[in-house]
């Protein structure tokens, strides 16, 4: 912005970021995938999932949000007081403020702040969010919360960097690390240029967010809640939403890296932030079911079969898929 | 496995909607007990035998007749087993659960008079 | 069936006479043993080195007025022997024989703890089966004590204790592992299992002794709730000790109707393991396809017994209903259906990735630990050791019905599991023999209120394993004594063993793979 601007100005800014594309549609977005989520796993199961709440119930999530929200909280006494009030509330910040940098409807949510690079900081985001959850059950003073709290590092930690190596693949296609580039530039999405990559990389995202088959931090057969297991009320509310947050993060990431994010196959000019988020979402949708699809197919491993699959599996492979993107982007793909 | 969840989706789903759509149970289903009292002769064995203590015998018109405690009761039907003339049956209501304690107790209601005669 | 030619009667005539070992053969393939108290490790001994399959079944603790009574009830490959001994009530010492047969050790801490017999080299700290806050020196089940009168003591603070660099991860009592409560407390260093520490008892109730102050009747009812899963073979093992003191014959068409009931018991608790296993192993698709699987089982328990889960339609006698014509076809098409989804599920159990990976080598119990301590059902049949009692001992109308017995020899959970995935085929293929072969006739004799004194054993085969059951009469309408055993406790000592070495995320799959059920353990 330049020169002059408005109070209409402030005030559409203002709107981008907490009503749409900003705080409010994320918070509700987050709930609606939670919706099919639930539902798409109870329909593999064979049973019914929410339906009494709302038309096909769809409003359990806010339901459930609610309700946590009202019950009573019990704080241990000899919890590290500070870091357990607000891990939470940190990890659910910083996931939705990771959110703002994908392009949701076209252009990021807070407008001109993408920046070069700006996908290695987004990474760096979900790093501390992550970190965030395993304080939260660091804090408690529970053997069962240390315990998934240590379950918590050890994983994201260890397929954090094939991650990385896998979200370089795109950026090598795209000849740029900022992700509105990323977007841009794919007049065919990238998963159909380097399908590796993208089976590679729903793969590590699974393990990223910690759904089966590598589930192992929330076991509740072995450590009864894991890192949530001492928070109740508001707090437990959060913690789950920052899941979920998390869940559509990592769609989103996965949308925008390989799909096109909000580019659709038919471009219109008419409205294009309607459209663009439309295709956006069901994007997200798409990766969403076919990740649930995932979970509900398998069980759960062991935190060393967990250990094992990365360092002898994923992170060699994550590698070679680097080397073929790059070599089939400076020998085979000079155009792109 | 692959195959048998995809083809799940597409499949109704096996739960049914309780409270709105009720299960009939098969028959001879021991619910709660109905109990006839023109068919009574006060022998007491229901309630000597009942393994729970869940029936009291208490006076009705001079005579003893069987209270039946719901919330003692296993519904194990030996009341109905031991009567000797089959004064007690079985009937298939089995959603009992109550806030009030009070109307698990069935007291037995004194036979109607057939008309014509003084009360 | 008989598995060996030892005749176990005339090797104790022969190495013990010169000790006063008093031998009587008793009913049915049993043999009443009685040694006065310090000679009863030379029975043991030469029992152990006689039979590499003997091993305590249970042991009875009796209130003989001046004496108190413990009866081991022994079993090895091709009799059932009961070695009586008696000690005096003003000092009750008898020596441990657990280092001959390691399975004694939870049997005698549990007659240490109810009656009040002083086993010398098997010390117990503090109660086993019963709550904290009792007070010590009353015992329940001696003939003087009225437990409703008993006065609790106020609970204390748990002690803390130092277990050096180990950490203590307690699972349970209210843990999402454990379908009922008990309290293991698992010392891990890392991620090892170094020790497992139970306490059992959360959920005892008493009904060995409530069972003395209600008719015999209503013993059938009392006993039949110890545990939801396996509730008629409670029941069976009762009415049938109990017809055994009375020396009535229950006519065949109410033999093969318990059969039927039995099987279909059998079938509906081995799907629920099955499908509880998967739910451990973070497998949650897997149990909802089981227990939706399950369901018709419990609407065809519904039509053969008036409700889904708490049978009570077997009394001393026969069967308290007939089974109709115009239900058999129902039957017929619930367990066909039932007998389609098997290929599936044991074709899953077998070969599916994620499960072998998460069963396959863990909680591995050897064959000759299996035999020592004693271990009894799918557990034992997982291990190579063949005890089935509807083979061995045949009860009800099992002698006639052709089945097969299933052993695996690799031990672990994976074994396990799938003993019973193979068994759930069997019970279909004897509940269809059974419709196919079911005389006609009478279901039911009548049957005295008041027994005659006596005592008699029962034994069947539980989903879970040998359940069993010692009465003992007085002429009266109540019984004098009413013992039971149940499978898990005596296949708990198992999971001590195997647990250890493996890491914290085994414990839940190896403890769901002995399949237990805490309400049996602790009555």
């Amino acid at each position: 912005m330049n020169g002059e601007e408005t109070v209409i100005d402030y005030l559409l800014l203002l709107f981008r970021v907490l009503v749409f594309p900003g705080f409010t549609f994320i918070v509700l977005f987050t709930m609606f995938c939670d919706w099919v989520e639930r539902k798409f796993e109870a329909r593999m199961q064979n049973r019914m999932g929410p339906t009494f709440t709302g038309p096909g119930g769809i409003l359990q999530p806010i339901a459930d949000f609610i309700k946590l929200l009202t019950k009573e909280e019990i704080t241990p006494c000899e919890t590290k007081r500070n870091i357990y009030r607000y891990a939470p509330i940190l990890a659910f910040s910083v996931l939705v403020f990771a959110l703002c940098f994908l392009p949701i409807d076209g252009s990021s949510v807070i407008p001109g702040v993408s920046f070069a690079g700006d996908l290695i900081f987004v990474m760096a985001l979900v790093s501390i969010a992550n970190f965030a959850l395993f304080l939260a059950g660091w804090s408690s003073s529970n053997p069962y919360s240390a315990v998934g709290a240590a379950r918590v590092l050890t994983q994201f930690l260890g397929y954090d960097i094939p991650l990385v190596l896998l979200a370089l693949a795109p950026a090598f296609l795209a000849k740029s690390l900022t992700i509105s580039t990323i977007v841009s530039s794919q007049w065919l999405p990238f998963a159909i240029l380097a399908p590796w990559a993208f089976v590679l990389f729903v793969i590590t995202m699974q393990a990223e967010l910690e759904k089966d088959p590598f589930d192992v931090p929330h076991a509740e057969s072995e450590v009864v809640g894991g890192h949530e297991t001492e928070y109740s009320g508001g707090k437990l509310a959060f913690l789950k939403l920052a899941r979920d947050v998390q869940i559509v993060f990592g769609a989103g990431l996965i949308s925008v890296l390989f799909l096109g994010g909000a580019n659709g196959p038919v471009p219109f000019g008419f409205l294009p932030q309607f459209w663009g988020t439309l295709w956006f979402v069901l994007k997200v949708l798409g990766i969403v079911l076919v990740s649930e699809y995932m979970t509900v197919l398998f069980a759960r491993l062991r935190i060393d079969q967990v250990v094992r699959a990365n360092w002898r599996i994923i992170l060699p492979l994550s590698i070679l898929s680097l080397i073929l993107t790059v070599s089939l982007t400076y020998w085979i793909f000079p155009l792109v | 496995m692959f195959k048998e969840v995809f083809n799940h989706i597409f499949k109704k789903p096996s739960t049914g909607k309780y409270p709105f759509v009720k299960c009939v149970p098969a028959e001879g289903f021991r619910g709660q007990q109905v109990f006839d009292i023109n068919l009574c002769v006060a022998c007491g064995l229901c309630s000597r035998d009942c393994p729970a203590k869940a029936i009291e015998m208490v006076d009705v018109e001079g005579k003893k007749r069987p209270m039946f405690l719901l919330d003692r009761c296993i519904f194990c039907y030996q009341c109905a087993e031991s009567c000797p003339r089959n004064a007690i049956k079985s009937t298939d209501l089995f959603e009992l659960a109550t806030t009030d304690k009070s109307s698990l107790v069935i007291k037995p209601k004194a036979a109607p008079k057939p008309a014509g005669t003084q009360s | 069936m008989p598995k060996s030619n030892i005749d176990i009667v005339k090797t104790l005539e022969s190495k013990l006479s010169s000790k006063s070992v008093q031998i009587l053969p008793g009913q049915l393939g049993t043999a009443t043993v009685k040694v006065a108290p310090g000679d009863h490790r030379d029975v043991f001994r030469a029992l152990v080195d006689a039979d590499e399959y003997t091993a305590i079944s249970a042991i009875s603790g009796l209130d003989l007025g001046a004496n108190l009574g413990v009866y081991y009830h022994v079993r090895t490959s091709n009799a059932f022997l009961t070695i009586e001994v008696e000690v005096p009530k003003d000092n009750p010492k008898i020596q441990t024989v657990n280092d001959i047969a390691p399975s004694a050790t939870f049997h005698e801490l549990e007659v240490s703890d109810l009656i009040g017999v002083v086993v010398e080299g098997n010390p117990r700290s503090g109660h086993f089966v019963l709550p904290e806050t009792w007070p010590e020196g009353v015992f329940p089940l001696r003939k003087n004590v009225n437990a409703s009168e008993v006065k609790q003591n106020p609970p204390l603070p748990e002690e803390k204790s130092d277990e050096g660099k180990l950490v203590k991860i307690v699972i349970g009592p209210q843990h999402p592992a454990l379908l009922e409560p008990e309290k293991f407390a698992v010392l891990v260093e890392g991620e090892t299992v170094k020790a497992v520490q139970p306490r059992i008892g959360y959920v005892h109730r008493g009904v060995e002794k409530a069972s003395e102050s209600r008719s015999y009747l209503q013993d059938v009812y009392l006993v039949e709730r110890i545990c939801g899963i396996c509730n008629s073979c409670h029941a069976t093992g009762f009415v049938e000790a109990v017809e055994r003191i009375l020396k009535t014959e229950v006519p065949p068409r109410g033999k093969y109707l318990r059969t039927i009931i039995l099987e279909v018991n059998r079938i509906h608790s081995h799907l629920l393991t099955l499908g509880h296993a998967g739910l451990e192993i973070g497998y949650e698709t897997l149990f909802q396809y089981f227990w939706r699987d399950r369901e018709p089982i419990m609407d065809l328990q519904e039509i053969l017994t008036g409700n889904r889960v708490v049978s009570s339609s077997l009394t001393v006698g026969g069967v308290r209903r007939d089974l109709k014509d115009t239900d058999i076809p129902k039957i017929r098409s619930v367990l066909s259906d039932l007998r389609k989804r098997l290929p599936f599920y044991t074709e899953l159990y077998q070969n599916e990735p994620s499960i072998r990976a998460r069963m396959q080598n863990v909680g591995t119990l050897k064959r000759e630990d299996a035999l020592k301590l004693g271990v009894v059902g799918p557990v034992a049949r997982g291990s190579g050791v063949d005890i089935d009692i509807r083979k061995d001992d045949p009860y009800e109308a099992y002698g006639e019905i052709p089945f097969n017995e299933i052993v695996r020899s690799s031990g672990d959970t994976w074994a396990r599991m799938n003993v019973r995935m193979d068994e759930v085929e069997e019970s279909i293929k004897i509940i269809e023999y059974a419709l196919d072969h079911m005389p006609t006739g009478a279901y039911r004799v009548k049957v005295p209120r008041v027994v005659p004194a006596g005592e008699a054993i029962a034994r069947v085969e539980a989903p879970r394993g040998e359940l069993f059951y010692y009465v003992k009469a007085n002429g009266s309408t109540m019984p004098e004594r009413v013992k039971v055993r149940t499978p898990t406790f005596s296949n708990i000592p198992a999971f001590l063993k195997t647990a250890i070495g493996e890491t914290i995320a085994d414990v839940p799959p190896n403890f769901v793979s002995l399949d237990p059920c805490f309400s049996c353990t602790d009555r």
